[in-house]
């Protein structure tokens, strides 16, 4: 298991975690969610000793990380990068050697990887020959190839077309399945809330939000309820208490209202103001929790 | 994995990927063209010949003009084409030959074997090497008139005109090998000046690869700096030193072949002493320039960066040039204690045997050694530097920057 706690880091003036703690199991994949600016690649760096906290520890199984350790750990930079004028196999196979593997060993990693991802044709064209799609697939690629325990990805989905957004889920979940811990950053929450079972909010370098992802809804103060109907439903909302906000677009209301109100009864008042097309009372999004939590 | 299989691997992959990248193969082929060219081409087309045009005039000039030819070509190799041909063109007086002499078509003219006519005089940067190659030869032919005439004792004259009279008796016993020794450390010497400046910035723009493609952090996930920084000096370093290598095998198989020149013989102490020194100061130099490679991220910026080495392997040189004429002189000792000019000097000083062996054990270790705290101090501004893209940074920040 991976545990981050209490991490604190500063560059100078800039604080850039004050108080960033989570964790990672084996076989779970956890969300690293927040806005620009949060903390969020200060804190995966710190996990591959590429920035060195002030204060706070990183374990792995309870135990600090070892650079032998890092060896099997996978990790895929917000900075992409790779040798462009590096031949795919090649270069897969020279990340798997400096992990450690055989060159046996990670040639037929290697080849499985670009079998799966669809590039088994291009194992021998240079990078820079390969779209930028391929390109990042072959990146995603090098940080799995040679099986790495824990699996750490800077914003693995951002800049990808909604396939690659498809295939990069798949592998993700994949590498869970099989047993490896696995942490994302990213800022786009829909998908957070699809794959991932954990979650960790950061803002502003602290960690304000963590857990289950179906707990963290039911627990959560908040209720999402949406409604469109035929009419002014402004005195029909007004009846209601608790009523944190509410977002109109296009006759679609969207309120965010205190999870102890009754809304037993809603729907035969609103049958009164006018038709009634579309009702949903549900737990909050992650987008909810998230607006709720950096506010 | 243990720090010196990482090291390898990178090496192994720059080995791999450079030594079959186009640039490699070109410039290799160029250096191995124009080295054997520079060797072999002068030898085929290069007539060295030397052409000149005399007049003569009158009677009286064949014996000055035979001399002259045997004169000019007394150190000429033995069946090869003469360095000096006279072409001579008779007239039939004074006039004429004048007049051609006007229209060019003669430099000197010769008449009677008495007189020099010319079109104007040498002025400031002496005459024609015609006319004081005639002038030699006239005065020989004078001097064998009156040896025929004289006898014994005009040759007793000329014997001693042309001898040393003074015979000179030495101290120590001349080592005929000390010249070559000396060519041989003056040429290592260049050679390590010339390797230093070619492949020293190739290192360093070898370095900012990794930040120009922003694939240092998945790197510096899984090795540390010093191993990528060793791994990538060894790699660069071995193909540059092959290369340059190969130059040099090529051109003294050409020198051999074409028998140019002779090539000093070295005996395998000289030869340790030139490539100990060499590795040594190449190595020393390549992290030097791999470490300022690592405070740019692109290729454009690394000349600012280089030149300070550059400049520091100049000074080197001059050092050792230095030497070279005062070999136990304070600049020679003062360099042979500073790591970045000891692998200039010290050669020299071997070479010419001015050196105490408590020196040159000394000069080893203080030159070994800043290598080895080189790569580490070099390892963490790589480090420091590494993680900061766009503008140049600063040694300081970089020192800085890798504690965070």
């Amino acid at each position: 298991m991976l545990e981050i706690h209490d991490l604190h880091k500063r560059f100078g003036d800039v604080v850039a975690l004050q108080g960033c703690t989570f964790q990672v199991s084996r076989g779970r994949m956890l969300g690293f969610l927040g806005p620009n600016g949060a903390g969020k690649t200060t804190a995966m760096r710190s996990i591959f000793g590429l920035v060195r906290p002030d204060s706070g520890s990183v374990t792995w199984d309870g135990e600090p990380i070892t650079p032998d350790e890092r060896l099997r750990f996978g990790y895929m930079p917000e900075q992409r990068g790779l040798y462009p004028k590096m031949q795919v196999r090649d270069q897969l196979v020279y990340f798997g050697r400096l992990h450690g593997l055989t060159t046996s060993t990670v040639t037929a990693a290697a080849d499985e990887w670009l079998q799966r991802l669809g590039l088994a044709e291009r194992a021998t064209d240079t990078l820079e020959s390969l779209s930028h799609g391929n390109q990042q697939r072959v990146q995603l690629a090098a940080a799995m190839v040679h099986e790495p325990e824990l699996l750490v990805l800077d914003e693995p989905f951002s800049g990808l077309d909604p396939i690659a957004v498809e295939t990069m889920s798949d592998v993700l979940r994949d590498q869970a399945a099989e047993g490896r811990a696995v942490v994302f950053s990213s800022h786009q929450l829909d998908l957070v809330e699809d794959l991932c079972e954990d979650v960790a909010i950061i803002s502003q370098g602290s960690v304000i939000v963590r857990g289950k992802v179906s707990e963290l809804k039911t627990s959560a103060p908040i209720r999402h309820l949406e409604l469109e109907i035929d009419g002014n439903p402004s005195g029909l909302l007004a009846d209601l208490e608790g009523i944190q906000s509410v977002e109109s677009r296009n006759g679609l209301h969207t309120v965010i209202i205190d999870a102890r109100t009754d809304i037993r009864g809603f729907i035969a008042r609103a049958e009164e103001v006018g038709a009634l097309r579309h009702f949903a009372y549900t737990t909050p999004s992650l987008s909810d929790l998230f607006r709720e939590a950096v506010q | 994995m243990s720090g010196l299989s990482g090291l390898w691997q990178v090496a192994l992959r720059e080995l791999k990927v450079r030594s079959t990248s186009k640039a490699y193969l070109i410039t290799t082929g160029i250096l191995l063209l124009l080295v054997t060219a520079m060797v072999v081409v002068p030898q085929i087309v290069g007539d060295d010949t030397e052409q000149f045009q005399l007049g003569v005039v009158g009677e009286g000039n064949s014996d000055v003009i035979a001399t002259a030819r045997a004169l000019a070509t007394a150190n000429d190799v033995p069946d090869a084409t003469p360095s000096v041909e006279i072409e001579v063109t008779e007239y039939e007086n004074r006039e004429s030959a004048v007049s051609a002499l006007e229209a060019n078509d003669v430099e000197v003219v010769l008449a009677d074997g008495e007189e020099l006519i010319l079109e104007r005089g040498g002025g400031f940067f002496g005459g024609s090497s015609l006319v004081q190659l005639l002038q030699r030869a006239a005065s020989t032919v004078a001097l064998e008139e009156i040896v025929a005439e004289e006898g014994r004792a005009a040759e007793d004259v000329v014997a001693l005109m042309t001898t040393d009279r003074l015979t000179t008796t030495t101290l120590t016993e001349d080592d005929p090998d000390d010249e070559s020794r000396g060519i041989i450390a003056y040429a290592g010497l260049l050679l390590l000046y010339g390797a230093i400046l070619l492949y020293g910035t190739w290192i360093l723009t070898g370095i900012t690869e990794e930040k120009t493609n922003r694939v240092v952090e998945v790197l510096l996930s899984t090795i540390r700096p010093w191993q990528i920084l060793g791994g990538k000096i060894i790699g660069i370093g071995t193909l540059g030193i092959a290369q340059f290598a190969g130059t040099i095998v090529a051109a003294l198989i050409a020198i051999e072949i074409t028998g140019v020149f002779e090539l000093p013989t070295l005996d395998a102490g000289a030869a340790a002493t030139l490539v100990v020194w060499f590795v040594l100061g190449f190595l020393l130099f390549a992290v030097m320039f791999g470490a300022a490679g690592s405070l740019v991220s692109r290729s454009e910026d690394a000349q600012t960066v280089a030149f300070p080495m550059s400049m520091v392997a100049v000074v080197g040189f001059f050092l050792s040039i230095v030497a070279l004429g005062d070999p136990e002189g304070v600049a020679a000792v003062v360099g042979t204690f500073l790591p970045v000019t000891a692998p200039f000097v010290v050669p020299v000083r071997s070479a010419l045997a001015a050196i105490p062996l408590w020196q040159y054990g000394a000069a080893i270790a203080l030159t070994a050694g800043s290598i080895v705290g080189l790569v580490f101090v070099g390892g963490r501004i790589y480090a420091g530097a590494l993680l900061r893209y766009g503008a140049r940074v600063s040694v300081r920040d970089a020192w800085r920057g890798a504690s965070e």
